[in-house]
Protein backbone atom coordinates (compact mmCIF):
# COMPACT_ATOMS: atom_id res chain seq x y z
CA UNK A 1 0.00 0.00 0.00
CA UNK A 2 1.71 3.42 -1.10
CA UNK A 3 0.23 6.71 0.97
CA UNK A 4 1.12 9.78 -1.71
CA UNK A 5 1.99 12.68 -0.04
CA UNK A 6 -1.42 14.06 1.34
CA UNK A 7 -1.51 17.90 2.75
CA UNK A 8 -4.37 19.73 4.36
CA UNK A 9 -4.78 23.36 4.93
CA UNK A 10 -7.47 24.51 7.53
CA UNK A 11 -7.97 28.46 7.49
CA UNK A 12 -4.75 28.86 5.75
CA UNK A 13 -2.84 26.79 8.37
CA UNK A 14 -0.95 23.91 7.13
CA UNK A 15 -2.20 21.05 9.37
CA UNK A 16 -0.77 18.08 7.64
CA UNK A 17 2.01 17.73 5.60
CA UNK A 18 2.63 13.82 5.21
CA UNK A 19 5.17 12.21 2.76
CA UNK A 20 4.67 9.50 0.46
CA UNK A 21 5.08 6.42 2.38
CA UNK A 22 5.21 2.85 1.56
CA UNK A 23 3.40 0.58 3.73
CA UNK A 24 3.60 -3.36 3.61
CA UNK A 25 0.23 -4.98 3.03
CA UNK A 26 -0.84 -6.83 5.83
CA UNK A 27 1.17 -4.94 8.13
CA UNK A 28 -0.04 -3.01 11.48
CA UNK A 29 1.34 0.22 11.68
CA UNK A 30 0.91 2.35 14.76
CA UNK A 31 0.21 6.30 14.18
CA UNK A 32 1.22 8.19 17.05
CA UNK A 33 1.47 11.75 18.67
CA UNK A 34 0.22 14.47 20.62
CA UNK A 35 -3.38 15.90 20.44
CA UNK A 36 -3.52 18.35 17.33
CA UNK A 37 -0.68 16.66 16.07
CA UNK A 38 -2.45 15.32 12.53
CA UNK A 39 -3.24 11.77 13.31
CA UNK A 40 -6.87 11.60 13.31
CA UNK A 41 -6.76 14.53 9.79
CA UNK A 42 -4.35 11.67 8.19
CA UNK A 43 -6.70 8.68 8.98
CA UNK A 44 -10.09 10.62 8.02
CA UNK A 45 -8.52 11.29 4.25
CA UNK A 46 -7.35 8.17 3.62
CA UNK A 47 -10.53 6.97 4.92
CA UNK A 48 -11.99 9.42 2.32
CA UNK A 49 -13.93 10.67 5.02
CA UNK A 50 -12.59 14.21 4.21
CA UNK A 51 -10.91 15.79 1.24
CA UNK A 52 -7.09 16.30 1.08
CA UNK A 53 -6.10 19.71 -0.41
CA UNK A 54 -6.86 20.25 -4.30
CA UNK A 55 -3.05 19.49 -5.26
CA UNK A 56 -3.10 15.96 -3.66
CA UNK A 57 -3.59 13.17 -5.85
CA UNK A 58 -6.76 11.61 -5.25
CA UNK A 59 -6.62 8.18 -2.69
CA UNK A 60 -9.02 5.64 -3.08
CA UNK A 61 -10.86 4.58 -0.52
CA UNK A 62 -12.52 1.22 -1.53
CA UNK A 63 -12.38 -1.48 1.04
CA UNK A 64 -11.22 1.00 3.30
CA UNK A 65 -12.69 0.91 6.83
CA UNK A 66 -12.74 3.90 8.99
CA UNK A 67 -13.51 3.81 13.10
CA UNK A 68 -14.16 7.35 13.98
CA UNK A 69 -12.66 8.39 17.40
CA UNK A 70 -16.13 9.73 18.33
CA UNK A 71 -17.88 6.07 18.26
CA UNK A 72 -21.50 7.29 17.41
CA UNK A 73 -24.36 4.97 17.58
CA UNK A 74 -27.17 5.23 15.72
CA UNK A 75 -30.69 4.89 17.36
CA UNK A 76 -31.20 1.60 16.57
CA UNK A 77 -30.48 -1.58 18.70
CA UNK A 78 -26.91 -2.43 19.46
CA UNK A 79 -27.43 -5.67 17.17
CA UNK A 80 -29.01 -3.18 13.85
CA UNK A 81 -26.06 -1.26 14.92
CA UNK A 82 -23.72 -3.82 13.75
CA UNK A 83 -25.95 -5.26 10.97
CA UNK A 84 -25.78 -1.79 9.44
CA UNK A 85 -22.11 -2.71 8.50
CA UNK A 86 -22.76 -6.37 7.30
CA UNK A 87 -20.92 -7.95 5.02
CA UNK A 88 -22.35 -8.09 1.21
CA UNK A 89 -20.42 -10.76 0.89
CA UNK A 90 -22.10 -12.74 4.04
CA UNK A 91 -25.84 -14.16 3.76
CA UNK A 92 -27.71 -13.07 6.28
CA UNK A 93 -27.04 -15.60 9.07
CA UNK A 94 -23.93 -15.50 8.55
CA UNK A 95 -23.78 -11.66 9.38
CA UNK A 96 -26.14 -12.56 11.96
CA UNK A 97 -23.37 -14.93 13.41
CA UNK A 98 -20.57 -12.48 13.17
CA UNK A 99 -22.99 -9.74 14.99
CA UNK A 100 -23.40 -12.42 17.88
CA UNK A 101 -19.87 -13.59 17.88
CA UNK A 102 -18.33 -10.00 17.98
CA UNK A 103 -20.50 -8.91 20.80
CA UNK A 104 -20.29 -12.01 22.56
CA UNK A 105 -16.40 -11.44 22.80
CA UNK A 106 -17.00 -7.38 23.34
CA UNK A 107 -19.63 -8.70 26.37
CA UNK A 108 -21.96 -6.80 24.47
CA UNK A 109 -24.21 -9.81 24.51
CA UNK A 110 -26.67 -8.40 26.84
CA UNK A 111 -27.02 -5.27 25.37
CA UNK A 112 -28.26 -6.57 21.90
CA UNK A 113 -31.66 -5.30 22.28
CA UNK A 114 -30.97 -1.90 23.91
CA UNK A 115 -30.87 1.94 22.00
CA UNK A 116 -27.76 2.13 21.39
CA UNK A 117 -27.67 5.65 21.69
CA UNK A 118 -28.32 5.27 25.26
CA UNK A 119 -24.95 3.26 25.99
CA UNK A 120 -22.07 4.61 28.47
CA UNK A 121 -19.03 6.33 26.45
CA UNK A 122 -17.11 2.99 26.64
CA UNK A 123 -20.21 0.23 25.79
CA UNK A 124 -20.37 2.49 22.53
CA UNK A 125 -17.14 2.53 21.78
CA UNK A 126 -17.06 -1.36 21.79
CA UNK A 127 -20.22 -1.16 19.81
CA UNK A 128 -18.38 0.79 16.81
CA UNK A 129 -15.22 -1.52 17.06
CA UNK A 130 -17.86 -4.49 16.78
CA UNK A 131 -19.28 -2.74 13.99
CA UNK A 132 -16.35 -1.69 11.89
CA UNK A 133 -15.04 -5.38 12.50
CA UNK A 134 -18.21 -6.46 11.09
CA UNK A 135 -16.75 -6.64 7.34
CA UNK A 136 -13.67 -7.44 5.73
CA UNK A 137 -11.61 -4.76 4.68
CA UNK A 138 -7.96 -4.62 2.24
CA UNK A 139 -7.46 -1.11 4.88
CA UNK A 140 -8.51 -0.75 8.45
CA UNK A 141 -8.00 2.53 10.35
CA UNK A 142 -8.92 2.31 13.72
CA UNK A 143 -9.01 5.80 15.57
CA UNK A 144 -8.45 5.67 18.88
CA UNK A 145 -9.96 2.06 19.48
CA UNK A 146 -9.89 1.71 23.16
CA UNK A 147 -10.00 5.19 24.30
CA UNK A 148 -12.67 5.35 26.63
CA UNK A 149 -12.62 1.40 27.45
CA UNK A 150 -12.62 0.12 30.97
CA UNK A 151 -8.80 -1.33 31.26
CA UNK A 152 -9.98 -5.16 31.87
CA UNK A 153 -11.76 -5.30 28.27
CA UNK A 154 -8.85 -3.12 26.44
CA UNK A 155 -6.49 -6.60 26.33
CA UNK A 156 -10.36 -8.14 24.61
CA UNK A 157 -10.25 -5.70 22.30
CA UNK A 158 -6.90 -5.47 21.03
CA UNK A 159 -6.50 -9.58 20.98
CA UNK A 160 -9.84 -8.95 18.49
CA UNK A 161 -8.00 -6.33 16.47
CA UNK A 162 -5.41 -8.81 16.08
CA UNK A 163 -7.24 -11.84 15.12
CA UNK A 164 -9.67 -9.90 12.82
CA UNK A 165 -5.87 -8.80 11.10
CA UNK A 166 -5.03 -12.68 10.62
CA UNK A 167 -8.14 -13.39 9.56
CA UNK A 168 -8.33 -11.05 6.65
CA UNK A 169 -4.94 -10.25 6.20
CA UNK A 170 -5.78 -6.44 6.06
CA UNK A 171 -3.81 -3.56 6.89
CA UNK A 172 -4.43 -1.93 9.74
CA UNK A 173 -3.67 1.79 10.80
CA UNK A 174 -4.48 2.02 14.43
CA UNK A 175 -4.00 5.58 15.74
CA UNK A 176 -3.53 6.33 19.05
CA UNK A 177 -2.22 8.56 21.50
CA UNK A 178 -0.96 5.65 23.82
CA UNK A 179 2.97 4.46 22.82
CA UNK A 180 2.52 1.07 25.41
CA UNK A 181 -0.43 0.22 23.03
CA UNK A 182 1.37 1.64 19.88
CA UNK A 183 4.37 -0.74 21.13
CA UNK A 184 2.64 -4.03 22.04
CA UNK A 185 0.29 -4.05 18.66
CA UNK A 186 2.26 -2.60 16.06
CA UNK A 187 5.39 -3.52 14.18
CA UNK A 188 6.22 0.24 12.97
CA UNK A 189 5.64 3.17 14.58
CA UNK A 190 5.05 6.39 12.74
CA UNK A 191 5.19 9.40 14.97
CA UNK A 192 3.51 12.64 14.10
CA UNK A 193 4.42 16.27 15.36
CA UNK A 194 3.06 19.47 13.65
CA UNK A 195 1.06 17.46 10.83
CA UNK A 196 4.65 15.73 9.75
CA UNK A 197 6.63 12.50 10.56
CA UNK A 198 8.55 13.18 13.43
CA UNK A 199 12.96 12.67 12.77
CA UNK B 1 -66.74 32.95 29.54
CA UNK B 2 -68.47 29.93 32.21
CA UNK B 3 -71.69 30.44 30.16
CA UNK B 4 -69.69 30.08 26.71
CA UNK B 5 -67.77 27.10 28.36
CA UNK B 6 -71.60 25.57 29.10
CA UNK B 7 -72.41 26.00 25.46
CA UNK B 8 -69.62 24.70 24.34
CA UNK B 9 -69.94 21.43 25.73
CA UNK B 10 -73.66 21.28 25.11
CA UNK B 11 -72.88 22.03 21.24
CA UNK B 12 -70.48 18.66 21.49
CA UNK B 13 -72.56 17.04 23.81
CA UNK B 14 -75.59 17.41 22.13
CA UNK B 15 -74.24 16.75 18.27
CA UNK B 16 -75.26 19.96 16.70
CA UNK B 17 -74.30 19.02 13.38
CA UNK B 18 -72.66 22.34 12.08
CA UNK B 19 -70.08 22.30 15.11
CA UNK B 20 -69.10 18.56 14.00
CA UNK B 21 -68.95 19.57 10.74
CA UNK B 22 -66.60 22.40 11.23
CA UNK B 23 -64.56 19.85 13.42
CA UNK B 24 -64.63 17.76 10.74
CA UNK B 25 -63.41 20.02 8.14
CA UNK B 26 -60.90 21.12 10.90
CA UNK B 27 -58.89 18.22 10.86
CA UNK B 28 -59.26 17.07 7.57
CA UNK B 29 -57.58 20.25 6.78
CA UNK B 30 -55.30 20.38 9.82
CA UNK B 31 -53.95 16.86 9.49
CA UNK B 32 -54.10 16.24 6.05
CA UNK B 33 -51.84 19.41 5.29
CA UNK B 34 -49.68 19.57 8.63
CA UNK B 35 -48.88 15.83 7.79
CA UNK B 36 -48.36 15.98 4.17
CA UNK B 37 -45.55 19.01 4.86
CA UNK B 38 -43.95 17.06 7.35
CA UNK B 39 -43.79 14.45 4.96
CA UNK B 40 -42.55 16.49 1.90
CA UNK B 41 -40.19 18.60 5.00
CA UNK B 42 -38.15 16.30 6.82
CA UNK B 43 -36.45 14.61 4.00
CA UNK B 44 -35.36 18.21 2.47
CA UNK B 45 -34.40 19.19 5.80
CA UNK B 46 -32.29 16.52 6.65
CA UNK B 47 -30.77 16.45 2.79
CA UNK B 48 -30.10 20.58 3.38
CA UNK B 49 -28.70 19.69 7.12
CA UNK B 50 -26.59 17.07 6.37
CA UNK B 51 -24.92 18.40 2.69
CA UNK B 52 -22.27 20.51 2.55
CA UNK B 53 -22.57 21.59 -1.12
CA UNK B 54 -21.64 25.84 -2.24
CA UNK B 55 -24.98 27.19 -2.28
CA UNK B 56 -26.61 25.52 0.92
CA UNK B 57 -26.52 28.61 3.41
CA UNK B 58 -28.45 30.53 0.81
CA UNK B 59 -31.22 27.61 0.53
CA UNK B 60 -31.19 28.13 4.00
CA UNK B 61 -31.90 31.58 4.19
CA UNK B 62 -34.52 31.51 1.17
CA UNK B 63 -36.29 28.85 3.55
CA UNK B 64 -36.17 30.97 6.78
CA UNK B 65 -37.64 33.79 4.85
CA UNK B 66 -40.22 31.87 4.09
CA UNK B 67 -40.71 30.89 7.43
CA UNK B 68 -42.14 34.21 7.41
CA UNK B 69 -44.80 33.69 5.01
CA UNK B 70 -47.87 36.14 5.93
CA UNK B 71 -50.65 33.51 5.49
CA UNK B 72 -53.07 36.32 3.73
CA UNK B 73 -49.62 36.45 1.10
CA UNK B 74 -50.14 32.80 0.83
CA UNK B 75 -53.75 32.45 0.21
CA UNK B 76 -53.68 35.73 -2.59
CA UNK B 77 -50.98 33.70 -4.46
CA UNK B 78 -53.31 30.33 -3.91
CA UNK B 79 -56.13 32.00 -5.46
CA UNK B 80 -54.82 33.59 -8.02
CA UNK B 81 -52.94 29.99 -9.11
CA UNK B 82 -56.73 28.61 -8.44
CA UNK B 83 -59.18 31.41 -9.54
CA UNK B 84 -60.55 31.62 -12.86
CA UNK B 85 -57.92 33.59 -14.37
CA UNK B 86 -54.91 31.46 -12.78
CA UNK B 87 -52.72 28.39 -14.42
CA UNK B 88 -54.92 26.10 -12.24
CA UNK B 89 -58.01 26.76 -12.75
CA UNK B 90 -58.54 23.31 -14.56
CA UNK B 91 -57.89 21.93 -11.22
CA UNK B 92 -61.14 23.26 -9.64
CA UNK B 93 -59.23 24.15 -5.90
CA UNK B 94 -60.50 27.09 -5.30
CA UNK B 95 -63.56 26.90 -2.56
CA UNK B 96 -62.19 23.24 -1.71
CA UNK B 97 -60.60 21.81 1.58
CA UNK B 98 -58.04 20.25 -1.20
CA UNK B 99 -57.18 24.01 -2.28
CA UNK B 100 -57.22 25.03 1.67
CA UNK B 101 -54.97 21.71 2.13
CA UNK B 102 -52.80 22.95 -0.90
CA UNK B 103 -52.37 26.60 0.78
CA UNK B 104 -52.15 25.26 4.18
CA UNK B 105 -48.68 22.60 2.99
CA UNK B 106 -47.15 26.44 1.16
CA UNK B 107 -47.03 27.65 4.41
CA UNK B 108 -46.05 24.98 6.34
CA UNK B 109 -43.20 23.54 4.35
CA UNK B 110 -40.73 26.13 5.00
CA UNK B 111 -41.22 25.70 8.79
CA UNK B 112 -40.58 21.61 8.10
CA UNK B 113 -38.09 21.99 6.11
CA UNK B 114 -35.95 24.74 8.69
CA UNK B 115 -37.10 23.10 11.58
CA UNK B 116 -35.26 19.67 10.51
CA UNK B 117 -32.38 21.22 9.16
CA UNK B 118 -31.71 23.32 11.93
CA UNK B 119 -31.59 19.84 13.91
CA UNK B 120 -29.94 17.66 11.71
CA UNK B 121 -26.94 20.58 11.04
CA UNK B 122 -25.56 19.67 14.84
CA UNK B 123 -25.70 16.33 14.55
CA UNK B 124 -24.63 15.69 10.51
CA UNK B 125 -20.70 16.08 11.35
CA UNK B 126 -20.17 13.34 13.22
CA UNK B 127 -23.09 10.88 11.46
CA UNK B 128 -21.38 11.97 8.20
CA UNK B 129 -17.77 11.06 9.32
CA UNK B 130 -19.56 7.00 10.78
CA UNK B 131 -21.65 6.69 7.67
CA UNK B 132 -18.27 7.70 5.41
CA UNK B 133 -16.20 5.59 7.31
CA UNK B 134 -18.64 3.02 6.95
CA UNK B 135 -19.18 3.12 3.50
CA UNK B 136 -22.68 3.65 3.96
CA UNK B 137 -24.53 5.02 0.69
CA UNK B 138 -26.34 8.01 0.61
CA UNK B 139 -30.20 7.12 0.67
CA UNK B 140 -29.32 4.83 3.45
CA UNK B 141 -27.72 7.67 5.30
CA UNK B 142 -30.33 9.88 5.10
CA UNK B 143 -32.75 7.66 6.25
CA UNK B 144 -30.37 6.77 9.54
CA UNK B 145 -29.88 10.36 9.91
CA UNK B 146 -34.07 10.99 9.64
CA UNK B 147 -34.01 8.44 12.09
CA UNK B 148 -31.74 10.14 14.39
CA UNK B 149 -34.33 12.93 14.51
CA UNK B 150 -37.45 10.81 15.53
CA UNK B 151 -38.01 12.56 18.40
CA UNK B 152 -37.70 16.15 16.91
CA UNK B 153 -40.11 15.06 14.18
CA UNK B 154 -42.95 14.50 16.21
CA UNK B 155 -42.54 18.10 17.95
CA UNK B 156 -41.70 19.19 14.58
CA UNK B 157 -45.43 17.71 13.79
CA UNK B 158 -47.00 18.74 16.82
CA UNK B 159 -45.87 22.45 15.77
CA UNK B 160 -47.26 22.20 12.55
CA UNK B 161 -50.49 21.23 13.75
CA UNK B 162 -50.85 23.48 16.17
CA UNK B 163 -49.81 26.57 13.34
CA UNK B 164 -52.95 24.92 10.39
CA UNK B 165 -55.28 24.61 13.44
CA UNK B 166 -54.48 28.55 14.30
CA UNK B 167 -54.47 29.54 11.02
CA UNK B 168 -56.67 31.55 9.17
CA UNK B 169 -55.92 34.13 6.61
CA UNK B 170 -55.07 31.92 3.77
CA UNK B 171 -57.81 29.29 4.79
CA UNK B 172 -60.40 32.02 4.15
CA UNK B 173 -59.25 33.35 1.22
CA UNK B 174 -58.75 30.34 -0.51
CA UNK B 175 -61.18 28.23 1.46
CA UNK B 176 -64.19 31.03 1.48
CA UNK B 177 -65.17 29.65 4.63
CA UNK B 178 -68.24 27.77 3.10
CA UNK B 179 -70.96 26.51 5.71
CA UNK B 180 -70.61 22.56 5.13
CA UNK B 181 -68.11 22.57 2.91
CA UNK B 182 -65.22 24.79 3.28
CA UNK B 183 -66.11 26.64 6.86
CA UNK B 184 -63.09 25.73 9.78
CA UNK B 185 -62.87 26.62 13.27
CA UNK B 186 -61.16 29.87 12.95
CA UNK B 187 -63.35 31.21 10.16
CA UNK B 188 -66.19 29.87 11.61
CA UNK B 189 -64.93 32.19 14.67
CA UNK B 190 -64.55 35.21 12.41
CA UNK B 191 -68.01 34.77 11.08
CA UNK B 192 -70.13 34.62 13.88
CA UNK B 193 -67.61 37.59 15.43
CA UNK B 194 -68.55 39.29 12.52
CA UNK B 195 -72.33 38.54 13.25
CA UNK B 196 -71.81 39.51 16.68
CA UNK B 197 -72.60 36.00 18.09
CA UNK B 198 -70.01 36.22 20.48
CA UNK B 199 -71.45 33.14 22.11
CA UNK B 200 -70.72 30.55 19.49
CA UNK B 201 -67.65 31.58 18.57
CA UNK B 202 -66.29 31.44 22.07
CA UNK B 203 -67.95 28.14 22.53
CA UNK B 204 -66.27 27.26 19.10
CA UNK B 205 -63.19 29.03 20.49
CA UNK B 206 -62.99 26.87 23.47
CA UNK B 207 -63.42 23.45 21.54
CA UNK B 208 -60.75 24.59 19.36
CA UNK B 209 -58.33 24.58 22.38
CA UNK B 210 -59.64 20.97 23.31
CA UNK B 211 -58.94 19.73 20.42
CA UNK B 212 -55.69 21.26 20.31
CA UNK B 213 -54.66 19.85 23.94
CA UNK B 214 -56.05 16.59 22.94
CA UNK B 215 -53.88 16.32 19.55
CA UNK B 216 -50.73 17.92 21.74
CA UNK B 217 -51.26 15.05 24.35
CA UNK B 218 -51.44 12.81 21.89
CA UNK B 219 -48.43 13.44 20.23
CA UNK B 220 -46.53 14.00 23.50
CA UNK B 221 -47.49 10.40 24.86
CA UNK B 222 -46.28 9.39 21.48
CA UNK B 223 -43.10 10.58 22.13
CA UNK B 224 -42.60 9.50 25.72
CA UNK B 225 -43.46 5.94 24.38
CA UNK B 226 -40.97 6.25 21.16
CA UNK B 227 -38.55 7.46 24.12
CA UNK B 228 -38.48 4.23 25.80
Amino acid sequence: MIIPRIKKTYQDQLVLDFPEMEIPDGSLIAIVGPNGSGKSTLGKILAAVIKADDDCPKISSERVGYMSQQAFAFRLSVKNNLLQNKDTALSKEENEERAEELMKTLRLSELAGKNAAKLSGGQKQRMSLARILMKDYKVLILDEPTASMDSEIIPVAEALILNYQKRTNCTILLITHSLEQAGRLSEKIIQLQNGKPAV
Amino acid sequence: MGQAFQEAISLIVSGDHIVWQIISVTLEMTLLSSFLALLIGVPIGTWLGSATFKGRKALVIIDRAFMGLPPVVCGLFCYLLFSGVGPLRGLHLLYTVAGMVIAQIMLLLPMAVGMTESHVFALAPVIRETTKGLKIGKTRSLFLTINEGRYHIISTYLFLLGRAMAEVGAVSIVGGAIMFKTNVMTTAIMNYTSMGDFKSALALGIILLILSFALNIIGALLQGGKDK
